[in-house]
């Protein structure tokens, strides 16, 4: 028996309340916790299908000049094309980097303006898994080029070339077989005929090379420009660019889940709060006598301060666990049920994200901020109850 | 033992019009005292009881506890005086519900951390026994009658072995036969050397004690 007797022995007398005040104040930590995981997953996932509409950060080799035109690079000047990088060197720099799980696929290109028949039109050799990745928007007619000499064309240029499915083509010296034919995109890609890296560089001598490289990486727990700068560290000679509009755009909206899931646990979290403090108060009011017969034994108000703080402190403890534990399988049923479980599981295999589960840590933050929260709620209860004049609360009126 | 000088009080509050409640009440209270103060019902008993045992701090006036001046003390050694030489027993709500009698009667060690110690324990269950609880250490407040409440107050208020007791109408809210059996137990504490000084507007109970002290509107009208 010790001062914490005193108001653990009151919550337990008044099991009922304390059960529903640490109910209530538990359900809003629950909604907090699950709130935050979902939002996390969803986010993530959102921000994996907008990062499969295009990259975020360009790699390209130092130029004085700036160039405009297909995905950052000028097809009008090709002749100074001859600058390039190493493509395979490159990339594995680039996934090796600190952030490195947050680089969702390096996609080189290297161009060539070839002539089929007398038509002039742009070769563009990119590595396909790593491109699809980046243009998950693409439909094709046809396949997708899997094998050495095969090609995908752009919708415009196969109209233009007369190309079809099946059909074949002789560029810069070499035979091609149309695999596929890209539906209309809208885009640049509509212009030009796409082919293995590996063929356009064995076309062009550029061994090894690429012009520039595109880059898609998730920005949702980083800033880009961390990765940007993680990226410079490992290539110094080459040019990266981050593409701030297109990220701006995508956080925006990942920016605006978390926002409306924070605020909704902010009002929740401030309801529990004066509910507590509440629930406190009128138990400060019924309990005068309580408080004038400690501090005519000698309690000093600063014990009778902890005595009513720690009764919230003990609902809050509570509430923080069963939040806690209810939030974790709250918020793995609910994403089985968006099935971004399913996705984040996958992103899982891929080493990215984490499925939702038990984190010691953050179980730990939950704990704390919760008794910080009951704290707080018990201030100006626990201070009126201090505060409290053991005169008039023990004179019979 | 204690020194009462010349003390007056008036309620911020402006109850009774703004008088006075006590206007310059000067006693003695001397060491195996069973002082009894009377006085009709609003003449400032209580508040006068309140002010010797610290509990209110008077307008002016000393009170002199062993020769010094309690009146000016500052909050934590008014507390360790509440918690130590001074007990304090009231006409009602004495107990805390939730408590059994005997963590009643511990409520003077439960003012810390620190666990209650196994001497305090026992001296806990000596006092119920002698206050006449032997076999009622573990029964809530709500399973007892008044009179066996008033007597788990008492023997909370003598577990620390204080040196001076102060009763507000003790017997107030207790029928005849149950008042005048705390009554007695109060005489037996004094035989026994405590020094008692007691509230009650009953008549029946005012000559209890060697001296009695009559009050009259804030003034003492009697001492003797
Ligand atoms: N908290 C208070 N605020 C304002 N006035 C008060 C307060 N307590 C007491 N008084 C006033 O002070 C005067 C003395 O009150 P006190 O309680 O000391 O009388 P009492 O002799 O104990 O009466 P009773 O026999 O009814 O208990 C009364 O007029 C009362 O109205
Ligand atoms: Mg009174």
């Amino acid at each position: 028996m010790n001062i914490l007797t005193i108001p653990l022995r009151n919550l337990r007398r008044k099991w009922l309340k304390t059960c529903l005040l640490t109910g209530v104040f538990a359900a809003a930590v629950l909604s907090v916790v699950g709130l935050t995981y979902v939002s996390r997953e969803v986010g993530q996932s959102l921000e994996k299908k907008l990062t499969q509409f295009g990259a975020n950060i360009l790699v390209e080799p130092k130029v004085e000049s700036l160039s405009v035109g297909y995905g950052g690079f000028n097809l009008g000047a090709v002749a100074y094309a001859a600058k390039s990088l190493d493509a395979s060197a490159a990339a594995a720099k680039i996934r090796s980097i600190a952030l490195h799980e947050r680089i969702s696929s390096v996609a080189p290109k290297l161009i060539e303006m070839a002539k089929v028949g007398d038509k002039p039109v742009g070769l563009i050799g990119v590595d396909f898994e790593q491109e699809q990745l980046i243009k998950n928007y693409w439909t094709v007619t046809g396949a997708m080029p899997d094998k050495p000499g095969e090609v995908l064309a752009g919708s415009k240029a196969a109209s233009l070339l007369g190309l079809a499915v099946g059909s074949t083509l002789t560029a810069s010296g070499r035979d091609f077989t149309v695999a596929g034919v890209l539906d209309e995109t809208g885009s640049e890609d509509d212009a030009v005929i796409f082919a293995g890296l590996r063929d356009v560089q064995e076309a062009t001598g550029a061994i090894g090379q690429a012009n520039f490289i595109e880059v898609a990486a998730l920005c949702s727990a980083c800033p880009i420009d961390d990765i940007v700068a993680q990226i410079r560290a490992l290539l110094p000679d080459v040019e990266i660019v981050a593409m701030q509009k297109v990220v701006k755009s995508r956080m925006y909206a990942i920016d605006f889940v978390k926002n409306l899931a924070m605020g909704v646990c902010a009002v929740l979290l401030l309801t529990a709060c004066f509910m507590i403090a509440l629930s406190l108060l009128a138990s400060v009011n019924e309990r005068k006598h309580e408080i004038g017969i400690l501090r005519s034994l000698g309690f000093s108000r600063a014990k009778v301060f902890a005595i009513f703080c720690f009764e919230a402190v003990a609902i809050g403890c509570a509430a923080a666990v069963a939040g806690y534990l209810g939030g974790v399988l709250a918020s793995q049923k609910t994403l089985a049920m968006l099935d971004v479980a399913g996705q984040a599981e996958q992103a899982a295999h891929a080493g990215h994200a984490s499925v939702v589960g038990f984190d010691a840590a953050h179980f730990g933050l939950t704990l704390a901020a919760v008794c910080l929260i009951s704290v707080a709620a018990s201030i100006a209860p626990a201070w009126k109850a201090a505060n409290t004049d053991p005169c008039e609360a023990l004179v019979m009126l | 033992m204690i020194a009462v000088k010349n003390i007056t009080k008036t309620y911020a509050g402006g109850g009774n019009g703004g008088a006075p409640a006590l206007r310059g009440v000067s006693f003695d209270v001397r060491e195996g005292d069973f002082l009894c103060v009377t006085g009709r019902s609003g003449s400032g008993k209580s508040t006068l009881l309140h002010v010797v045992s610290t509990l209110l701090r008077p307008d002016s006036g000393q009170i002199l506890y062993r020769g010094e001046d309690v009146t000016r003390l500052p909050e934590p050694e008014l507390n360790r005086l509440r918690l130590g030489d001074f007990s304090m027993i009231f006409q009602m709500h004495h107990l805390l519900a939730y408590l059994t009698a005997l963590e009643n009667t511990l409520l003077p060690f439960m003012s810390r951390l620190t666990p209650v110690k196994d001497a305090e324990l026992a001296a806990a269950r000596l006092c119920l026994d002698k206050v006449g609880l032997a076999g009622k250490h573990d029964r809530l407040p709500g399973s007892l009658s008044g009179g066996e409440q008033q007597r788990v107050a008492i023997a909370r208020a003598l577990v620390k072995k204080p040196k001076a007791l102060f009763a507000d109408e003790p017997t107030g809210s207790l029928d005849k036969k149950t008042g005048g059996g705390i009554i007695d137990l109060l005489g037996d504490l004094n035989a026994e050397g405590m020094t008692v000084t007691m509230v009650t507007h009953d008549q029946a109970y005012a000559n209890a004690g060697n001296r009695k002290l009559t009050m009259e509107d804030g003034v003492l009208a009697s001492d003797g």
